[in-house]
């Protein structure tokens, strides 16, 4: 389902250039849980960005679904993006100047689908996270936890065949991390495919399989 | 979707009070100067009224007599002589008015003397122009051919002459004749119309005007239609060919031209008395050139503000791009909202354009001025804040959908 090859990215700041990755080979299969953990710095998100076409490597090849990502244009990118990916931040980023029922129909807007339909999808998706009854209230109305209930609503009301979550517990007490990860365990077993950015361990088990990173490579 | 992008709009001004405030004041300031000057010249060029028959009359303002080999040449209004043998028999003319120029003229009453600007003027002038006849009537072709001496004045000198009495039916000493005035129109600023009063024709004091090439007259030339416009312009140009000038050795061409509004302002803007051509295009886009310099400098000073306040944004770009909006989509949102808030600004501008024009009516500034916001300056004004929302946003639009989505999320500006 994801291939890298060869995955390198550099950072270059005014004089120092910083090797964020280094010869990444990596793949995910169909409805696999892969957790990718370690320490400050390594390139984690880096890896979820590149994966999840926010970032372009400075080398290597990137495969999504048998597809090799070559020079795609900003409009072919975008709706990859926008059919095959759902994601979740670790601050939520809902934007707070639309009511959460508008926040989690925004993956909608950019396809062609009637606005009854968009409403009707986005109404199912936060009722599985349990929070139909907040949907006309506005994002700082709610406490972090529904928030990120909210962003994970978002994440999958347009079906996407692989959720990427960037430390999606790490501004929750552990009660809510619990129960997001919950959801995220749910939406694996119907089959979705998962790989998230953590640094907690405990959370990390839970996933098929870990990839650690260190100082841009990947260690077994 | 843009049901979407208008609510944030809506809501992000709000929020945004006072970039809100200065940026509909940047926007409503720019369109009331530009909108006053529309419907100022939207009023001149395109007149409803008095002046209403526009659209299908032909106006000659000057004639050029030149005589190149000697070095001669005199550009002035038309004597009456010119108007009665070249101008009236035309034959795709359905009238022909004479009207001299409004001169200054002193009013003698018992206790006082007043300059009023007078005009004179023959029947088929009064049939031309519409005027609104307030009280008594407009001379007739008979007072006309009878040479008597009947005046209308407007409603303000009427005022200012006899007060709160009937005007009509007083006797009023203008220039040293003996005048009665036989009626009262409403007050008016047209090309024209214009005038405090005016007389027949044959009340000069000498018949000499009769027989003048040179004088202090114009033409207005009523057709059916717009249409014959090319027709009466071929007819005249055929009709000078044989011009008889009083003192051949002297001047030996004429150029004579049946301008509409737009093209006699463009002529003498332009001071194209030879070609037949009169520049209205070229003076058109001049006006349009103008003021697309005048919307230039507080639409630079919006694409700052405007920058600022997207790039504040740009965390919502970031996650709007990580969901599949594409660079076009983000410039058409940041377009859509700018659009809107120019929009708003529009119709705060057209609001204090019509204030402003009330109170330069009232002030008397400009004698008799009645301009209106009517739905041609309305549309034009929103086409100007079209185009102004287009000329502030298309730019910082453009570098905000440019963002790259890693640093958007993390709240960097570049």
């Amino acid at each position: 389902m994801i291939k890298l090859s060869s995955i390198s990215k550099n950072y270059q700041t005014d004089k120092v250039q910083t090797r964020a990755l280094d010869n990444i080979n990596l793949q995910v299969q169909a409805g696999e849980f892969v957790s990718i953990m370690g320490p400050s710095g390594c390139g984690k998100s880096t890896l979820l960005n590149i994966i999840g076409l926010l970032d372009r490597p400075a080398s290597g090849q990137i495969e999504i679904n048998g597809q090799l990502l070559g020079k795609y244009s900003d409009s072919q990118v975008a709706k990859l993006r926008n059919q095959t990916f759902g994601f979740i931040f670790q601050s939520f980023h809902l934007i707070n100047e639309l009511r959460v029922i508008d926040n989690v129909e925004l993956p909608l807007l950019y396809r062609k689908m009637p606005a009854a339909e968009r409403r009707a999808k986005a109404k199912a998706a936060l009722e599985k996270v349990g929070l139909t009854a907040r949907m006309e209230h506005f994002p700082n109305q709610l406490s972090g936890g529904q928030q990120q209930r909210v962003a994970i609503a978002r994440a999958m009301v347009g079906e996407p065949q692989i959720l990427l979550a960037d430390e999606p517990t790490g501004n929750l007490d552990s009660q809510m991390g619990a129960e997001v990860m919950s959801q995220l365990l749910a939406l694996n077993q119907a089959g979705t495919t998962i790989v998230m950015v953590t640094h907690n361990e405990q959370e990390a088990k839970h996933s098929n399989r870990i990839v650690r990173v260190f100082d841009g490579q990947l260690v077994q | 979707m843009l049901k979407n992008y208008l609510i944030i709009a809506w809501r992000i001004a709000l929020q945004r009070k006072l970039f809100t405030l200065i940026n509909l004041l940047c926007i409503s300031l720019t369109l009331l100067v530009l909108l006053v000057l529309t419907a100022m010249l939207e009023n001149t060029f395109q007149p409803s009224g008095v002046e209403g028959k526009s659209p299908r009359m032909l106006q000659i303002l000057t004639m050029l007599s030149y005589n190149d080999e000697r070095g001669n040449s005199r550009h002035s209004p038309l004597g009456y002589k010119v108007i009665t043998d070249y101008i009236k028999p035309l034959p795709s003319a359905e009238l022909v008015a004479a009207v001299s120029l409004p001169e200054s003229t002193t009013v003698y009453q018992a206790d006082r003397t007043t300059d009023l600007l007078l005009r004179r003027a023959d029947a088929a002038y009064w049939q031309i122009l519409d005027f609104e006849v307030l009280s008594g009537r407009v001379p007739t072709a008979e007072d006309v051919a009878a040479g008597r001496f009947v005046l209308v004045l407007n409603q303000s000198t009427a005022r200012q002459l006899f007060g709160q009495q009937q005007a009509v039916g007083q006797k009023l000493n203008v220039g040293g004749q003996q005048f009665e005035v036989i009626g009262v129109v409403a007050d008016v600023l047209q090309l024209n119309s214009f005038a405090d009063m005016w007389a027949p024709v044959s009340t000069y004091p000498s018949s000499d005007y009769q027989h003048q090439m040179w004088g202090n007259f114009t033409a207005l030339i009523l057709t059916r239609d717009a249409a014959n416009f090319t027709a009466i312009k071929q007819e005249l140009a055929t009709a000078i060919v044989d011009f008889q000038f009083d003192d051949p050795a002297m001047w030996s061409n004429v150029t004579i031209w049946a301008d509409t509004k737009l093209d006699i302002f463009a002529r003498m803007l332009l001071q194209n008395n030879r070609q037949p051509d009169s520049g209205a295009t070229t003076l058109l886009l001049l006006i349009s050139v103008l003021m697309l310099l005048f919307m230039l400098l507080p639409a630079l000073n919006l694409v700052n503000l405007n920058t600022g306040r997207m790039l504040e944004r740009s965390t919502e770009i970031g996650v709007r791009k990580a969901f599949g909006a594409s660079r076009q989509q983000l410039v058409w949102q940041f377009l859509v909202e700018n659009l809107l808030l120019c929009s708003l600004g529009g119709l705060l501008g057209l609001a204090m354009a019509a204030a402003a024009l009330g109170l330069i009516e009232r002030s008397g500034v400009i004698p008799y001025l009645q301009v209106n916001i009517n739905f041609t300056v309305f549309a034009l004004g929103m086409l100007i804040s079209m185009v102004f929302g287009l000329l502030s946003g298309i730019i910082p639009a453009w570098r905000i959908a440019k963002l790259d989505p890693v640093h958007a999320l993390k709240g960097a500006r570049r």
